[in-house]
């Protein structure tokens, strides 16, 4: 464990696992997105001022369209957000930071890092080129040959890794740590906007995760799901969209937080009806998964299932219509103050009102039929998700004095709002003026010149009104008034109870609600008991309150200080963007020749450096990851704290379940494919490519390989280091026994057969694709397994786990899983 | 609303255009009024109760930092749910509106004996090949006859395209793999206000490669005697297949659109 750096050291901000630490770079790192997504923004506008001249060429023109969409919508909305739910969840909920630290700063720099990756996929022949839509099969190799293509399909996927572990990271955090007395309805709005916003990323992002892993596979290994006609290019539909959808809410869910909290704070009032609209937002959360076709009202999807999307659809908007005029009654009697904050705020919910009702437009079929690729759509989804994070904008205002401790310049803080406001209307209302230009077209009707070239100069007149916001903060952060502790005259919510900025570990004494209201109280500590609190005199408060020893006997590592230092998950990240930039070169570097057997095949390596980059990239991967896993780091557990509904689930234990459970999801996008494209190729006219005996052998290989992991914490239990060893081992052998048999069979088809990745002497490429990239994902998870079994038994052979097995049992957890996969796997590719 | 049975075939059917035309009219009219009232109001209230320092501070409840949010409700609650309500009637009867109509441009105007066309129209990177009953073939633009109700087949020969005309309001996806059926109908007193010849520009509503911009195509509607002989020129270079055997030509084609 390593000390924090001073905030001015640059190691400070490599190594700092501290919530407050990665807001704000996650904040910073999002406006520098939103200026790179700005930039193409105008790239495109300035394309649209004449439709007879271009400044770009059709397939640049594709690229700026492309990388706009993709860094707009997740490197800036997103990332944006999580600056502020990372600095504000832990403080609203009273808690001393997320519930895994390392886990954090893991998402940061995979986020960083992916964004890295998109950028230099712009250097390797052009970025992708496909609509942040990547519509198949636009999107295979075929028609989007760029290695830079590639690249940014690698970034999304890494993107998406990232994010996966910012979910399960504030799922547990919130379901885990909240302060005493503070129940699930307790929670302030913004705490609970970016819960259900999680909650919806879990299973979301895992459907987004899955697609851009089978895209991935086409791109670099050469499988061929996309270019199927037997439903290919539905699937990335399906898919996409299944995602999709969950992502608009997930992207305007944090900003209806802000807006929520801001509406509170600034009109004196508390939220009327805020029972029912915390139903409602759950509604939504739920609801967004079951809309997704109507994304896909022109393809050839029946008319019974139309109006089934379609009526799921108009009942989504209707909580948000409750939500809505929650929002406006709740400002009614109360004493509003204009704030800039406050100006943002309602300028989202006015903008937000007109996305919503174009969005109805949109949910009566017969008019989407003609709205669809118009930038009606264009106009809409802006208003709807700009338009809301307009709010964010708001938010940075509000929380700016709590972040820097000095109060921004209000003057140019109106002056941002009205050119802001007035810039946006003149871009995206002109949209709707013009929506029947075709979307990502740049020849268009001239007829419609008048509103692009009018959208053209709002457009500028947006993107430098955020120049007023920078100059404000840089010389408000220098040069601003002190802002105190709480500058707002009506805000509740627990970051203003604290200093501006908070303290490292947030609070002085224990947060607890158990009275009705805020207090910090001092906790009596046992013997050499956990990190002490000290009052707000700094002195340790040892006085007081009751024992509570047993709870302290949980956790082995009671007498340690928390750790708010680790480099290991920046190493990790860029360990991973080298493998990725390794892979997305990997295709055009690497051909493989394939002869009789594997021994007479050929690698022929055109390019060195993509194939370097894996290797050393792997390594890097492992050798950070061992020394992640190596690292004394203590991030304490809440010893009091409300976790309804999870109750009694321990704070890592907790974590593996929202993982496994997002992982469901990746193996179910992963099944559904298989089923969706033999269901589109005739169900019946597909034979098994393998023979079943291997894959049954295998199945009784895993299954007891099962039994012996719960052998191996049956004898962690009993601290029997040498049953540890034993089953452990066993199930490491096991393991591999799975794997020689996998890899005899892949050679057997492949050479013997003449089936490989994507092409296939007895049937459809597609179904070898299938079989290979199914049974490949599962064959990583296997692969996985075994590098953390090693890990674990090594380490049980040095002598650890045997006072804490918990690392064996969550192992046990994701072993159990896998196997369960495999179970489903088997009849789809062995039996039928 | 429309009553298919009463429609006779030829110029009475409601084109694509004019369903449009009618319920986009009712949801903008509709839409803005709603919009106009909620903004409205709000405005309104906002500007009421600013906070201008000459408020009592009787009956003023104002938040504390640190408090729990307990006790809400009251007779805001009661009106938050008029207005929920009020908004979920207009929101689903124009739905339900909107259905109806969506059944007939689904289903089209019903023809007799066979008297609609059917052509397959392919994407393909960057235009729009149709290629008609008799297997002739036309490349950019689409000739068909006034007062007849014209199905489409619409697919891919490459990527995801979008077959759409803003003018007639028709618009399929066209996906590799996908037959998706549409239909269309120009009258004749359209043809005839156009001069004899009526033109639609077709463009793609997907975008579908570096070409997307560009993929434009025509539809040009001539009068029902002209196309005749002009399609009947047609047929004589390849095998002449009648109009009425064109539904069985497309059927097996439309079938494995459907299963899909």
């Amino acid at each position: 464990m390593s000390e924090l750096p001073p905030t001015t050291s640059v190691k400070r901000w490599l190594v700092t696992t501290n919530h407050k630490d990665i807001g704000i770079l996650y904040t910073i790192t999002a406006l520098f997105f939103l200026l790179f997504g700005g930039v193409m923004a105008l790239l495109i506008r300035l394309q649209l001022w004449d439709p007879t001249s271009q400044i770009l060429s059709g397939l640049a023109y594709n690229e700026a369209v492309t990388a706009h969409g993709l860094i707009m919508v997740f490197w800036f909305l997103s990332p944006f957000a999580f600056g502020f739910a990372n600095y504000f969840v832990p403080l609203q909920i009273g808690a001393d930071d997320l519930a895994f630290p390392r886990l954090n700063a893991v998402s940061y720099w995979l986020y960083l890092f992916s964004g890295v990756l998109l950028a230099i996929s712009f250097f390797q022949g052009g970025t992708l080129s496909a609509g942040w839509t990547i519509y198949a099969p636009l999107n295979v190799p075929m028609y989007t040959p760029s290695i830079g293509s590639t690249g940014a399909v690698l970034a999304l996927a890494m993107f998406v890794t990232g994010t996966t572990a910012s979910t399960v990271n504030f799922l547990t955090s919130i379901h885990h740590s909240r302060a005493e007395g503070m129940g699930i309805m307790d929670m302030p709005m913004f705490t609970w906007s970016m819960l259900t916003t999680v909650w919806m990323m879990l299973f979301a992002f895992a459907a987004l995760l899955a697609v851009g892993l089978i895209l991935s596979a086409d791109r670099v290994l050469g499988s061929v799901y996309f270019s199927a006609t037997e439903g290919g290019s539905l699937l990335w539909g399906h898919l996409f969209w299944f995602f999709g959808h969950p992502e608009v809410y997930i992207v305007f869910f944090p900003a209806l937080g802000v807006m929520l909290e801001l509406f509170q704070t600034f009109s004196g009032r508390r939220l009327v009806g805020r029972k029912w609209v915390i139903i409602a937002i759950c509604l939504i959360a739920v609801q967004s998964f079951l809309v997704w076709m109507h994304h896909m009202f022109l393809t050839t999807i029946n008319l019974e299932i139309k109006t089934l999307m379609m009526a799921t659809t108009i009942g989504i908007s209707l909580p948000f219509d409750l939500v809505v005029f929650a929002l406006i009654y709740t400002l009614i009697k109360g004493r509003i103050q204009f704030t800039t904050p406050f100006l943002f705020a309602f300028g989202a919910l006015l903008l937000f009102i007109l996305g919503g009702i174009t969005g109805v437009f949109l949910g009566a079929i017969v008019l989407d039929y003609e709205f669809r690729g118009t930038y009606w759509v264009v106009a809409h989804f802006h208003y709807v998700m700009f338009g809301g994070a307009t709010a964010l904008f708001g938010g940075a205002y509000y929380w700016f004095p709590k972040i820097t401790g000095k109060m921004y310049d209000e003057f140019l803080g109106k002056l941002h709002f009205v050119v802001f406001f007035i810039g946006f209307n003149a871009v995206y209302f002109s949209m709707f003026l013009g929506w029947e230009t075709p979307r990502r077209v740049f020849e268009y009707n001239p007829e419609f010149q008048i509103y692009h070239q009018f959208g053209t100069i709002g457009a500028f007149v947006l993107g430098l009104s955020f120049f007023i916001m920078f100059y404000n903060f840089a010389k408000s952060y220098v040069s601003g008034d002190p802002a105190g502790d709480n500058p707002w005259d009506y805000s509740r919510t627990a970051e203003w109870a604290v200093s501006s900025p908070p303290p490292l570990e947030n609070w002085p004494n224990r947060p607890s609600y158990a009275s009705g209201k805020l207090e910090f109280v001092k906790d009596y500590v046992p013997d050499g008991g956990p990190a002490m609190k000290t009052d707000d005199n700094g002195d340790v408060a040892t006085d007081g309150g009751d024992s509570h020893s047993a709870h302290i006997s949980d956790y082995p590592y009671w007498d340690k200080h928390a750790s708010h230092a680790s480099i290991w998950p920046f190493a990790l990240s860029l360990a991973l963007l080298v493998t990725l930039f390794g892979f997305s070169g990997f295709a055009d570097a690497v051909t493989v020749v394939l002869g009789e057997s594997a021994m007479q095949s050929e690698i022929n390596i055109s390019n060195p450096i993509y194939p370097t980059a894996i290797v050393v990239g792997l390594v890097g991967l492992l050798y950070t990851g061992v020394k992640w896993g190596l690292e004394d780091f203590y991030a304490p557990p809440t010893e009091f704290a409300e976790r309804w509904p999870f109750n009694g689930v321990e704070k890592v234990k907790l974590g593996m379940w929202f993982f496994l459970a997002s992982d469901v999801i990746v193996f179910g996008a992963f099944i559904s494919a298989a089923v969706f494209v033999r269901y589109n190729a005739g169900w019946m006219t597909w034979e098994p490519l393998t023979e079943s005996l291997p894959g049954l052998i295998n199945t009784f290989v895993l299954i007891t390989s099962s039994f012996t992991v719960i052998l191996a914490l049956v004898a962690a239990r009993r601290k029997s280091r040498q049953g540890v060893l034993a089953t452990l081992g066993t199930t490491i052998l096991l393991g591999f026994t799975f794997m020689a048999i996998k890899l005899w069979e892949w050679n057997h088809e492949i050479f013997d057969r003449g089936v490989t990745i994507g092409a296939n002497a007895h049937g459809d490429p597609i179904q070898a694709s299938i079989y290979y990239v199914t049974t490949g994902l599962h064959g990583i998870h296997v692969l996985l397994g075994l590098v953390i079994a090693i890990f674990l038994f090594v380490r049980v052979y040095q002598g650890h786990y045997l006072d804490d097995e918990r690392p064996i049992e969550y192992f046990g957890l994701y072993w159990h899983f896998v196997d369960i996969v495999w179970v489903f796997i088997f009849p789809l590719f062995y039996l039928f | 609303m429309i009553d298919p049975v009463i429609l006779q075939q030829g110029s009475d059917w409601r084109a694509q255009a004019e369903v449009f035309d009618e319920i986009f009219f009712v949801f903008l009219a509709l839409g803005t009024l709603v919009g106009t009232i909620v903004v409205a109001y709000t405005l309104w209230n906002v500007y009421k109760y600013r906070d201008d320092g000459n408020r009592s501070d009787e009956k003023f409840d104002a938040p504390t930092v640190g408090e729990l949010p307990t006790g809400q409700g009251g007779p805001k609650a009661k009106k938050l749910f008029l207005s929920f309500g009020l908004s979920a009637i207009v929101v689903i009867s124009l739905v339900v509106y909107a259905y109806g109509l969506l059944l007939y441009v689904e289903d089209g105007p019903s023809v007799q004996d066979d008297g609609d066309i059917e052509i397959l129209v392919e994407g393909q990177q960057y235009g729009w090949v149709y290629e008609y009953p008799n297997g002739h073939t036309e490349r950019g633009e689409l000739i068909v006859p006034a007062d007849q109700r014209i199905d489409i087949n619409v697919t891919s020969q490459d990527v995801w395209h979008n077959f759409g005309s803003s003018e007639l309001r028709i618009k399929s996806d066209a996906i590799p793999g996908e037959y998706n059926e549409n239909w269309f109908s120009v009258s004749s007193e359209e043809v005839e206000a156009q001069g004899g010849e009526a033109t639609y520009t077709v463009e793609c509503f997907e975008l579908c490669g570096p070409g997307h911009s560009a993929m434009k195509g025509q539809i040009t509607v001539i009068p029902q005697d002209e196309w005749e002989e002009w399609y009947a020129d047609t047929g004589e270079d390849s095998e002449s297949e009648s109009i009425e055997s064109a539904g069985v030509t497309f059927d097996a084609s439309a079938a494995s659109g459907v299963s899909a």
